[in-house]
């Protein structure tokens, strides 16, 4: 409650907050908002914007309503990133905890795994998973999962190094509790912290590289995503550069959203460490 | 002071060659014959069209090295003479005699002869080329009494018709004094062209441009009109548009500019869209169907899915008007072969439903009657766009269409070698005559992996029996007649559901003339193409 509070203190934490919010409303509601399947085609081809009340952003090189699109393709951006970014977390801190935990020879294997996933430029990793196994909404997630997970798996490393030598572990190790679960009953909920400030980072991270993918041509094809619509545009460019544009400005407001959030998460929480130390 | 002075002239002569080097080709020189510089989208990587016999190669490759025939407008049998002045064939079909033109030399200055054009049709069209491996494979052997008459000897009647139709495309000829002994496959002519065409082949930068200068010592006296021309890179589409609009380029073939950019980059001043010059080289939309799939298996599906499909659409939408709505197998602009007298499935919704209640696939619960896999072939934006059509048009009739996408090269393994797929998306290409092209897509045989064919595992015993029939017809008539038969079946049995078919387009800026003189154009000699003074 306190953290909320703090939280609502940050400017650019609540600037962040509405611009989320009013996405994910729309994400969320987007089966009443757009009921049609955004990928059926719902008027004349090329309609420009705010030429038809019906359709009000235009229609696409197929006639596929613009605004449906926008509305849908936000369920499947913000969908991706927050299963991306949960997924990333998960594996993150079970190998930061084991790693930090365990230590030896155990902690050196994951310390080194990690590294070799972290060499990887991320982007690569997910575009060379994705072209193997092919795309569907599921590889997406998994691949971008693959590239975020060292971070979080490294911080909380560090954090539990810091932790088994508190009096609580020792405390639980007297009483006979089994180490597996000091180490994720005890340990891992005081280690996350620092991980979850970054979750938002990983989520902007995410969506911005489910788009590029679909972009490319590698998302689902099947449902409607920002990235695809970019890249439909692209040719258009000349013609009719809202269909570019437009999906373009839904992700830099998206992404702009998340960063102002994670902003917002790390003035609380460095405002926590200033008002009680 | 004064080393000061000479270094900073130095220091702009540099920056002046540096500037020379990156515009090198890329400007027109109004004065003089000209430069005539193109966007070429594509690097082959082997440039010899009497190996590869494909559009990407031609384009570069026809204005070294000539075919016997090339594809006219107005010749006898839709042909012009080019290195062969005029061809028979015996009534057996077991023979063709070329007369072949005089006076014609290498660029390297020896004279072409008969012997070429034996060694030619034996050692590369016959073993190595991808089509003249159908065409010729009953070659035995060609006759050289004289230096200008070289007769082709076939073990099996193989008919004029085909390989009349075939000459512009399979019958480059090589220089046999530079190929012979030699491991044809490497040689580096293969790269460093020499024929005997309108332009020598100068220079290739590879990622920068082909350079291709004016043959001096063509046969055709005065011409060509062209000093020069450059084929110039550009792998980015929406990047051709743009350098035509700049004068970098003056011509950018095979719709280099995108459809969707037709329409305003045409009223660019100084700037001409000309879809005419790709009737010999027509594109068919066609949707493959996989007849292992039971529901599929059904005719009544298939018309069902035939009549789901708004042909109207896909030519105005998806093409923006530069398409035609395709009746069967045979394109309508292969005159010689078309007929409209099939059967035809016009858009009707209703009719579609009926008849997939009538063959058993009723809808559940949520409207779904059967779920297929669709597979657009990732060539063209078109073919991409028609996959996210049909799926829509298939949802109306209650079928689920899920798209996969996939590059290249795991398209065809997906599709001819692995058959996971229900519905697949093609552009095949017709070649002039249906035994080289749209049969192999119906006839029942072929090994899996074979690309671009029929591996739908669809058999028909008369279809096939048609095809074979045809293949050893000799008589011209007789041999239309057979493929008239060959449309009517397959439009009545929908093995594949043709859908439109469409040619390339070409911009250029207006000071280019005579584009478009023959409908290969664009993978033809050029040596009549000029540019304004």
């Amino acid at each position: 409650m306190a953290f909320l509070r703090r939280y609502l203190r940050s400017g650019a934490g609540m600037a962040g907050l509405l611009i989320l919010a009013a996405i994910a409303l729309a994400a969320l509601a987007a089966p009443w908002l757009a009921p049609r399947d955004p990928l059926a085609i719902a008027g004349p081809a090329l309609l420009p914007p705010f030429s038809d009340a019906g359709l009000p952003l235009g229609t696409d090189r197929l006639g596929r309503d613009v605004l449906a699109g926008l509305i849908h393709g936000a369920r499947a951006s913000l969908a991706v990133g927050l299963a991306a970014m949960a997924a990333a977390l998960l594996i993150g801190s079970v190998v930061g905890t084991v790693a930090g935990f365990a230590g030896g020879l155990v902690d050196e294997a994951l310390m080194r795994i990690t590294d070799a996933f972290q060499v990887v430029p991320r982007f690569l990793l997910a575009l060379a998973f994705v072209s193997t196994l092919g795309p569907s909404i599921g590889t997406v997630v998994l691949a971008i999962a693959l590239g975020a997970w060292t971070e979080p798996a490294r911080l909380v490393r560090a954090q539990v190094l810091s932790l088994r030598e508190r009096d609580f572990v020792a405390a639980a190790r007297v009483i006979g509790m089994h180490p597996a679960e000091i180490a994720f009953r005890e340990i891992l909920p005081n280690a996350l912290t620092p991980a979850l400030a970054i979750a938002a980072l990983i989520v902007a991270a995410a969506v911005l590289i489910e788009a590029a993918l679909s972009f490319l041509g590698l998302g689902d094809p099947n449902i409607v995503t920002w990235g695809t619509m970019i890249a439909e545009g692209r040719n258009l460019l000349r013609t009719a550069p809202s269909l570019s544009l437009l999906p373009g400005l839904a992700l830099v407001v998206t992404v702009l959203g998340i960063y102002l959030v994670s902003e917002g998460i790390g003035e609380a929480l460095d405002r926590r460490g200033r008002a009680a130390p | 002071m004064a080393v000061l002075t000479v270094s900073r002239r130095l220091l702009l002569q540099g920056t002046a060659a540096l500037a020379g080097l990156a515009t090198l080709g890329l400007r027109a020189h109004a004065a003089g014959g000209g430069r005539l510089v193109v966007a070429a989208d594509s690097e082959p990587k082997n440039l010899n069209p009497a190996i590869v016999a494909s559009n990407g190669v031609f384009f570069v490759a026809s204005k070294v090295i000539e075919p016997l025939a090339e594809a006219s407008y107005t010749g006898e049998n839709g042909l012009a003479p080019r290195l062969a002045l005029a061809w028979e064939g015996s009534s057996d079909g077991l023979s063709v005699t070329f007369r072949l033109r005089p006076d014609v030399t290498w660029h390297d200055g020896k004279p072409f002869t008969s012997a070429d054009v034996a060694f030619s049709a034996l050692q590369v069209w016959k073993p190595l080329q991808n089509l003249g491996r159908t065409i010729f494979a009953d070659l035995t052997a060609v006759d050289t009494p004289d230096p200008l008459t070289a007769v082709f000897r076939f073990s099996q009647p193989t008919p004029i018709q085909l390989i009349r139709n075939a000459l512009p495309a399979v019958t480059a000829v090589l220089p046999r004094h530079l190929y012979e002994g030699t491991d044809i496959a490497t040689n580096p002519a293969n790269v460093q062209l020499v024929g005997t065409g309108p332009y020598r082949f100068a220079e290739y930068k590879p990622g920068q441009y082909y350079r291709l200068t004016r043959n001096d010592a063509y046969w055709d006296k005065g011409k060509p009109a062209l000093e020069e021309i450059i084929f110039r890179v550009l792998p980015d589409r929406a990047g051709a548009g743009a350098a035509l609009e700049a004068d970098e380029i003056q011509l950018a073939a095979f719709s280099a500019v995108p459809l969707a950019d037709l329409a305003r980059i045409a009223k660019v001043p100084g700037i001409k869209v000309v879809p005419e010059g790709y009737e010999g080289l027509t594109y068919q939309l066609v949707v493959e169907i996989n007849h292992r799939r039971k529901e599929l298996a059904d005719l009544k599906v298939r018309q069902a899915i035939a009549h789901a499909i708004d042909r109207k659409f896909v030519v105005d939408t998806i093409f923006l008007g530069y398409a035609t709505a395709s009746t069967g197998p045979v394109p309508k602009n292969a005159g010689e072969f078309y007929t409209p007298d099939v059967e035809t499935y016009p858009f009707d919704v209703a009719r579609a439903n009926a008849l997939l209640d009538e063959a058993g696939y009723t809808r559940g619960a949520d409207g779904v009657r059967f779920t297929l896999r669709l597979l657009p072939a990732p060539y063209f934006n078109e073919t991409r766009q028609f996959g996210d059509y049909l799926k829509q048009a298939l949802k109306a009739v209650g079928i689920d269409a899920q798209l996969v996408n996939n590059d290249a090269a795991a398209h065809i393994k997906a599709v001819y070698a692995d058959h996971a797929f229900d519905l697949a998306v093609a552009p095949p290409v017709f070649r002039g005559d249906p035994a080289i092209s749209t049969t192999i897509l119906v006839k029942s045989g072929l090994p899996a992996g074979v690309p671009f064919s029929n591996q739908g595992g669809f058999v028909s015993a008369e279809i096939d029996a048609v095809i074979a029939q045809a293949a050893r017809t000799v008589d011209t008539s007789a041999r239309t007649q057979l493929y008239k038969t060959f449309q009517k079946l397959v439009a009545a049995d929908l093995p594949l559901i043709n859908v439109a078919e469409w040619g390339f387009i070409t911009v250029a800026r207006d000071t280019v003339e005579n584009v478009a003189s023959n409908p290969r154009w664009a993978v033809s000699n050029w040596s009549d193409t000029a540019l304004q003074g």
